[in-house]
């Protein structure tokens, strides 16, 4: 036994000739919350899949809380909670209803249910609206009460399939403050999402794509690797330098932002004199141009014009 | 068991809070039992009927009231012209029509052939054939009643009986196969939806993750839906007996038992539809599809054996062939489960068929 709530170990899976998942490996420890970048279709939900013991893996193995994926999955299924993408809720119970229908499919005993769902109400604030059909409830509160359902059982690793897709950004927030504290409580978070700033609220991430993990660390470290050859451009006008600037030898990854250009370069000095060179010849304009600190978005950029 | 409990409880949750299913479940039966065992009504009684009586004489007159009388026929009108009684025909004020000739009377009486005209409106065949040989029956038994002619003796004392509906009502013949009717329009659209359902909203997806196995889901969704069905047979065999004094001549258990075995043919087929259906529109569509042929192959509203030989031959592979004939075996005739093996096992052969084909594409699909 380890103390790693989950563990891969070149975890791999074909669909006849295409590769979803390719030799991936990676390592999470309880109250550890996990990110998982990567674009729709990168292996995202197979990895998932896989390692809550719904699809088996074609080579590698998996530990989920000790379990291997291959043959316990009943045990881990009991050891998981899962709050898919779209909210699986039954719109047509209410929430209490709801609660109760999983507590049951959790088996948690008759004399403990109305207690613990009466403890997840309260986390997660639902409580005043306990006998409303979940139908009406908004998107935040709904998203809520999918994640009341798959934690009604206490379960040790809990994993989130872009769970604040669509939602609006203060319950976005509140949601995230939930998921802290069940870190704190010894949880460990399996998340994926598209958001770079709640990428930034992991303890660790991974960027996958096409089933390959291209880089995993903690959300510094990652920025440290290309923090120092990042350049911020002022200029006008922006698409036309946008295309220019990426012809630049010594230009690995550019990334608009607002009014202004992100230049992942390999040497600092040389390129700033090379752009001030082109711009004049090409009519563009600079305003300001400076040396910045990288953020998640210009990692996963640079990662992956890489490896196109 | 506790998950089966949890997946039952939450389905009739569903099933309370849809108003499209309650209707379904509560008021098809009902409109149903109204439609055929009132509204259609193949009896032949009470023809409008109209008289030319040209002869006038104290004969033709009881010879007249004789088809009043016979409660199949009923005198609208009397007319005095051939034309008027053309006329109410066409117009179809009239579906039959008498006419005794002038001296009708005096030739009868001399022992002459006496000429008598009734005229059947024959756009619907069926009353029509059975008004032709009524009317001949009446103008038998009126001249055996007038003793106008010494009662033939025969060699053959021939007695026609009818038996099991000996009032020939149509609602014998029609309320116990709606039973069968009922379970397969309501039962397998209600299964298919509610599993289609469950996959449309992504909430299988869900399930697939939690420590449920896949026959306690199945069961569990079940349960509610045979118990529905078995509650609309139990009413509409109550309202037949209740409603149309349908004696049930046949042991009850064994009737609910082969309706058990028809809603099994039912249910399996309601969720074979759910697997090959992505929504509920493509499940209703493929429920539909063999609705209709079941309504009209089956034997349940038409008589099969007057049915063009390839047509009779499909109604084999129609499960509610088998199942009407079962009901009114049972209810009608009085018949015993072994009396009714020719129709038990194709039914059970088919709930094994479908209910095995479902299951393996329903855990196919799942995984």
């Amino acid at each position: 036994m380890n103390n790693l709530a989950i563990e891969t170990n070149n975890l791999t899976r074909h669909f006849g000739n295409f590769t979803a998942v390719d030799s991936v490996n990676f390592s999470i420890k309880y109250g550890e919350i996990f990110g998982f970048l990567g674009a729709n279709g990168s292996g995202k939900t197979t990895t998932i899949r896989m390692l809550c013991g719904i699809l088996a893996p074609t080579s590698g193995t998996a530990t989920v809380a000790g379990f291997d994926v291959k043959t316990q999955s009943e045990e881990i299924k009991q050891s998981i909670g899962y709050v898919s993408q779209r909210f699986s809720l039954y719109s047509d119970l209410t929430v209490e209803e709801n609660l109760k229908f999983y507590s049951q499919i959790y088996g948690i005993e008759y004399r403990h249910e109305q207690k613990r769902i009466d403890e997840v109400l309260t986390m997660t604030g639902l409580l005043p609206w306990r006998h409303r059909l979940s139908a009406e409830l908004s998107g935040g509160w709904k998203q809520k009460l999918a994640l009341a359902n798959a934690i009604v059982h206490k379960p040790r690793i809990l994993f989130l399939d872009e769970p604040t897709a669509g939602i609006d950004p203060i319950s976005r927030r509140s949601l995230w403050e939930l998921l802290y504290q069940m870190a704190e409580e010894g949880v460990a978070l399996f998340v994926t999402t598209h958001y770079m700033e709640e990428a930034e609220r992991c303890n660790q991430i991974a960027f996958i794509s096409q089933g390959r993990i291209l880089t995993i660390g903690q959300p510094n470290q990652l920025k440290d690797t290309i923090t120092g050859s990042l350049l911020e451009i002022e200029c006008r006008p922006l698409m036309k330098a946008s295309r220019i600037f990426e012809e630049l030898p010594g230009v690995v990854g550019i990334t608009v932002y607002g009014t202004t250009l992100h230049l992942n370069v390999r040497d600092q000095g040389n390129i700033q004199s090379a752009v001030v060179k082109i711009a004049k010849e090409q009519n563009i304009d600079i305003i300001s141009m400076k040396p910045i600190s990288a953020s998640l978005e210009d990692v996963f950029a640079t990662l992956t014009k890489e490896n196109k | 068991m506790r998950n089966i409990r949890a997946i039952a409880y939450k389905e009739i949750l569903h099933i309370i809070r849809d108003q499209r299913t309650l209707m379904l479940i509560i008021f098809m039966p009902f409109i149903q039992l109204m439609i055929y065992g009132y509204a259609i009504n193949m009896d032949v009684k009470h023809l409008a009927t109209v008289v030319y009586d040209e002869d006038q004489t104290a004969l033709t007159r009881r010879l007249a009231d004789s088809f009043e009388q016979s409660a199949y026929f009923d005198i609208k009108q009397r007319v005095s012209s051939r034309a008027e009684l053309r006329e109410a025909l066409d117009k179809g004020k009239a579906k039959a029509g008498l006419f005794i000739p002038v001296n009708f009377t005096k030739d009868l009486l001399a022992g002459r052939g006496a000429n008598l005209q009734m005229v059947i409106d024959g756009t619907d065949s069926n009353p029509a054939n059975v008004a032709l040989s009524t009317s001949q029956a009446i103008v038998s038994g009126f001249i055996q009643k007038e003793g106008l002619f010494p009662v033939q003796v025969s060699p053959i004392d021939f007695r026609p009986r009818l038996w099991y509906n000996p009032d020939l009502k149509s609602s014998f013949f029609m309320v116990p196969g709606l039973v069968g009717l009922l379970l397969q329009l309501i039962i397998p659209m209600i299964t298919a939806t509610a599993i289609v359902r469950e996959k449309e909203r992504g909430n299988i997806e869900q399930l697939l993750v939690t420590p449920i196995k896949s026959h306690e889901l199945m069961i569990g969704k079940l349960i509610p839906y045979i118990c529905i069905g078995m509650l609309i047979s139990v009413s509409i065999i109550t309202a037949s007996h209740l409603l149309f004094h349908i004696p049930i001549r046949g042991n009850p258990l064994v009737l609910y038992g082969l309706t058990f075995l028809f809603l099994i043919v039912c249910l399996g087929y309601g969720l074979f539809a759910s697997t090959v259906a992505e929504n509920q529109q493509q499940a209703s569509q493929v429920i539909m599809f063999f609705a209709a042929p079941s309504i009209l192959l089956s034997g349940f509203i038409f008589p099969r054996e007057t049915m063009p030989l390839p047509v009779y031959y499909m109604g084999y592979i129609i499960p509610l062939t088998y199942f009407v004939q079962i009901v009114r075996g049972i209810i009608l005739k009085g018949l015993g489960f072994f009396d009714l093996w020719d129709q038990v096992w194709p039914l059970a052969l088919m709930a094994v068929i479908i209910v095995g084909l479902s299951i393996a594409r329903f855990q196919k699909r799942l995984n």
